[in-house]
């Protein structure tokens, strides 16, 4: 894993973006994530559509893999964990929580996340939210701007779609900053991205295996 | 196979076959379904049933010919679920359908005949294929089967008779001896200096139309575009007021009822004219319509016959179609298609063979219709000609790909769509997987459609979701030949009201259709032709002037011969080369001199290309001894030098797309509004992106790669071209202005360019640059 990262000052705190579709939050020591949609591949191939069983487990390793090198005691997902009810993949992740005793899996719940409680708990998921605040930081799933708050937000899958010529058009996942709203890409590779034009004020970072793009809007 | 053009009852000429075989022999015929009719059109199949039935009332049968599609009222599907009629008439979307259908044997026990209408239509698609696959299965079923295709002339007739039937025993041939009178008729403007140089809409002719129409009975008015159609009759409105009422618009956006209405008043004789696009190319005759008018450039031989056929039906009539050029060097094209229907030298329709999306889609077909043995079923595919070279590993994959969900990695168990029973039989078991499929079958893939709506109610039609979202609400654009203005978009509708004054044109894509290579090869004959004074031919002595400035200013490239221009300007150098292979060929080459150029020494291209050539255009010098010129032509390492220069990878994404909708890795209709479905949406760029990352040996991936190879680079025919190349003089010309060939190339928008930087570094750069996040443009 080539992990690339690019610093930045939202609500105060120094963050971390990184090349792998999470932040980090040195001071809370916490890593922050979204969209993972853990279950996506088992879904469809249970209704019939061959898509590689593998896709879940890489994810799950690829996680496992940052919370070592980041020493992080939290990992935060805002939102969208599961895709949908749980099947074969969704057990996949006891054997991280159980790999990671001393890290705490805090869920903000998001519309794709419908499983109950009980058995996220068992999954090894340690608490579950709406809302989280730390600090003056708010966790949500859905993309909301308080007037005077900041948010850390999922949910729409942002990306860039960056013509490279001939023929080319890379299309690459990217986190959304805005002085008040941070909108994390989603973690899961086999998710879409939604490459719209975003309301300026704001700065798309966009990444790939080697490095950031930054792209004002202004 | 019977061969005739329109208009020469070869409809009935298999069908009355059939009725006299019963009136010889009818101890041969069982009750139910005899003859099983496949036509490629939904709305011809209700015309054609009605004549059909009216025809077997005379002679005083008992029979009935019914019609089963989409269209089908349920009351009349459940009846013939019970009873069959003695003719049915299908769409081979529809009959595969009924082999979806639990006791299919029951519909077609008593069936002695397949007739494939306009099955030149079907032929170079995969709906061409899906029809093989049906045909071979029953022909597996009821060995005694005559199959028997309806085409109008085409290149490869003989190939065509053998995709349909493949197997053995007796084929026959039966071709219309009389030919169908085709007067093509340019319309010129009163001078040539009116005539733009380049542009393709035409809008400087509408003067001549007018009086073309107004002295006809009635007129339908072809375009190549849905855009232009809007605009022509926009224009012919402005042009002649009087217009209002008495002429309509017709394509594919348009709401279906309207269509109809359209086709009805058409047939009745209640429209002066009708601006169209290939949506009104087939279909059923239109007695009234007399006159034919083509605006711009038809691209192929057997499109413009297939057009001007619409007019004069009847084998003693003469079809007549006026070309209105939409830039000069089009009235080329017009001598060239005159020279190609004069020799009949109509183009080939390539089968499609291969085509696993397509496969995979009829194996679960059959699976549902229930179920399968997977040798039985493999020789049955193997007997198509689409699939005749199909190898056990292949047809192992397909196999696995419907019932394990492919052959890598763990996790079968969790994988539903065909499960193998106790006794080896495939079959669908899950009533949902049965459904999904169900709504799915089908070969036709359409982008996201946006209904577009009144606020105050009432439909207008349906234009392309992609155009719609990179609207703001108040802006306007045009649909039906109205003026609409946004306001706002809700749940996959858009809501309109009726505006005035100009609103944006959707450009909708796959509207530029490339020129045919039969086209081509006459193109560069009557431009070579052209530079001889004392031609006879009218579109070449009005063009005199133009071509005399070329042959001036650089050159006219004959027969032999190969044209390079190198012109300096201002602005910088600009490369040109005329091959004449139409636009997709140019694409190809251009981005592969590029690669061959930049490969001497570095050096950044932009540049553009039409039908008859393609531009390269540097700030920098482009030094090019003649030698180099050769090199860069050269045949050798041709196709490896393609693959370089060109993004391979973005070419099949895109091709991916139909492939992953038709193999039913994209769900395009879903049922009911359950919760379920939605989780199940997934891009086909997505799907690509993942198969590419963990399942590189998919053959439908494979499958993309080859679409690619075959239709958007048209491998072959970029052989070609650099074989005649190869062998033609290169005429090297030096120029400080543009000539009449280059200037249309050069103002053509499509600027695409390439340098031979790293992509690393090319991303360093746009970084560095005032980097603009790019639209998604798709191509």
């Amino acid at each position: 894993m080539n992990i690339s990262e690019q610093i930045i000052t939202f609500a105060g705190e120094s963050l971390t973006l990184t090349n792998q579709g999470v932040l980090f939050w040195e001071k809370q020591q916490a890593l922050v994530l979204s969209d993972l949609h853990l279950g996506k591949a088992a879904h469809f191939r249970q209704n019939g559509i061959a898509i590689p069983s593998r896709l879940a487990a890489d994810d799950l390793e690829k996680l496992g893999q940052l919370i070592g090198h980041y020493q992080a005691r939290t990992v935060i997902i805002t939102g969208d964990l599961f895709h949908a009810g749980s099947n074969k993949d969704t057990d996949l992740l006891t054997a991280l929580t159980n790999g990671h005793p001393g890290t705490g899996f805090v869920l903000i719940r998001g519309n794709h996340d419908r499983l109950p409680a009980a058995q996220l708990h068992s999954l090894g998921i340690s608490a579950i939210y709406r809302q989280l605040k730390i600090n003056d930081i708010a966790f949500t799933h859905l993309p909301a701007i308080e007037p005077d708050g900041f948010t850390i937000c999922g949910h729409l899958h942002p990306g860039v779609a960056v013509q490279v010529p001939p023929y080319r058009t890379l299309r690459l996942p990217c986190y959304v900053v805005t002085p008040r709203q941070i909108i994390l890409p989603a973690f899961s590779r086999f998710t879409g991205l939604d490459t719209r034009p975003v309301m300026p004020p704001a700065t798309r970072y966009a990444f790939y295996e080697d490095g950031f793009i930054a792209i004002p809007e202004t | 196979m019977v061969v005739a053009p329109t208009g020469f009852g070869k409809t009935f000429s298999v069908f009355l076959a059939v009725v006299i075989d019963f009136l010889n022999r009818p101890e041969q015929f069982a009750e139910g379904m005899k003859l099983l009719w496949i036509t490629p059109l939904r709305s011809l199949a209700q015309d054609l049933a009605r004549a059909m039935q009216e025809a077997i009332n005379e002679i005083g049968l008992d029979w009935t010919v019914e019609v089963r599609n989409g269209d089908t009222d349920p009351l009349i599907r459940r009846r013939q679920q019970r009873q069959m009629p003695d003719i049915l008439l299908v769409t081979p979307e529809t009959l595969h359908l009924l082999l979806a259908q639990k006791g299919r044997d029951r519909f077609f026990r008593s069936l002695q005949c397949i007739a494939v209408d306009e099955w030149h239509e079907l032929l170079g698609s995969k709906r061409g294929v899906m029809a093989e696959l049906a045909i071979s299965y029953l022909k597996s079923q009821y060995a005694g089967l005559r199959i028997w295709g309806i085409t109008a002339t085409i290149g490869n007739l003989e190939e065509a008779l053998q995709v349909l039937v493949p197997y053995p025993g007796r084929k026959a041939r039966v071709t219309a001896q009389e030919k169908k009178k085709l007067e093509i008729i340019s319309v010129f403007p009163p001078e040539v200096e009116i005539l733009p140089w380049a542009g393709h809409s035409g809008s400087r002719l509408v003067e001549q139309a007018v009086p073309l129409i107004l002295n006809s009975r009635s007129t339908i008015v072809f375009t190549n575009t849905r855009s232009q159609s809007e605009l022509w009759y926009q224009l012919l409105l402005e042009a002649w007021p009087d217009f209002s009422g008495q002429i309509a618009l017709h394509h594919s956006s348009i709401d279906s009822h309207i269509r109809y209405w359209i086709e009805d008043s058409l047939s009745k004789g209640r429209l002066k004219a009708v601006v169209a696009t290939s949506s009104l190319d087939l279909g059923v005759d239109f007695k009234p319509v007399d006159t034919v008018i083509q605006v711009g450039s038809g691209k192929s031989v057997a499109r413009f016959m297939q057009r001007a056929g619409r007019s004069g039906h009847t084998p003693h009539e003469i079809s007549r179609i006026y070309f209105v050029p939409t830039h000069s060097l089009e009235l080329i094209e017009a001598a060239a298609l005159k020279e190609a229907v004069k020799t009949r030298t109509v183009e080939d329709r390539t089968p499609v063979v291969m085509a696993f999306d397509v496969l995979v889609q009829f194996m679960v077909t059959i699976a549902l219709g229930g179920g399968f043995k997977a040798d039985t079923l493999c020789g049955i595919v193997r007997n198509t000609h689409a699939f005749s070279f199909i190898t056990q590993e292949e047809w192992q994959w397909c196999v696995a790909f419907i019932t394990t969900g492919g052959t890598i990695g763990a996790g079968y168990e969790d994988f539903h769509k065909v499960a193998v029973q106790p006794d080896g039989l495939l079959k669908v078991e899950k009533r949902r997987i049965g459904m999904l499929h169900r709504m799915n079958i089908g070969v036709i893939v359409s982008d996201a459609m946006m209904r577009v709506k009144f606020t105050s109610g009432g439909y207008v039609g349906m234009v392309e979701e992609y155009f719609l979202s990179r609207l703001r609400a108040g802006e306007k654009f045009m649909l039906a030949g109205r003026v609409l203005e946004l306001v706002r978009i809700k749940e996959m509708t858009a809501y309109v009201r009726l505006s005035s004054g100009k609103g944006i044109t959707p450009s909708w894509l796959g509207g530029r259709l490339p020129l045919s290579s039969n086209l081509s090869h006459f193109l560069r004959q009557k431009l070579a032709q052209a530079a001889q004074p004392g031609t006879r031919e009218p579109e070449l002595r009005f063009l005199h002037p133009l071509i005399a400035r070329q042959q001036e200013y650089s050159h006219i490239p004959a027969e032999d011969e190969f044209l390079v221009e190198m012109i300096h300007t201002r602005e910088g150098y600009h490369l040109f080369m005329y091959p004449f292979e139409g636009r997709l060929v140019h694409e190809v080459m251009a981005a592969l001199i590029a690669f061959r150029i930049s490969r001497l020494y570095p050096i950044s291209f932009s540049m553009a290309m039409n039908d008859y050539g393609f531009e390269l255009f540097s700030d920098s010098e482009i030094r090019l001894t003649e030698d180099q010129l050769h090199q860069v032509l050269s045949r050798d390492g041709l196709m490896q030098d393609v693959v370089s220069s060109i993004n391979a990878t973005e070419m099949a994404r895109h091709k991916f797309r139909d492939i992953a909708v038709i193999s039913g890795m994209v769900i395009q209709n879903t049922y009911g509004r359950q919760k379920n479905n939605k989780s199940l949406q997934s891009s086909a760029g997505i799907i690509f992106k993942v198969l590419e990352a963990y399942d590189p040996s998919n053959l439908l991936l494979k499958q993309a790669y080859t679409e690619v190879f075959n239709q958007q680079l048209e491998e072959q025919r970029l052989v070609a071209a650099f074989l005649r190349i190869s062998k033609s003089r290169i005429i090297y010309r030096q120029a400080t202005r543009f000539t009449p060939l280059s200037f249309p190339i050069k103002v053509d928008s499509l600027r695409q360019s390439l340098s031979s930087e790293a992509l690393a570094q090319r991303i360093q750069k746009l970084q560095n640059s005032s980097l603009k996040p790019g639209r998604k443009t798709k191509r």
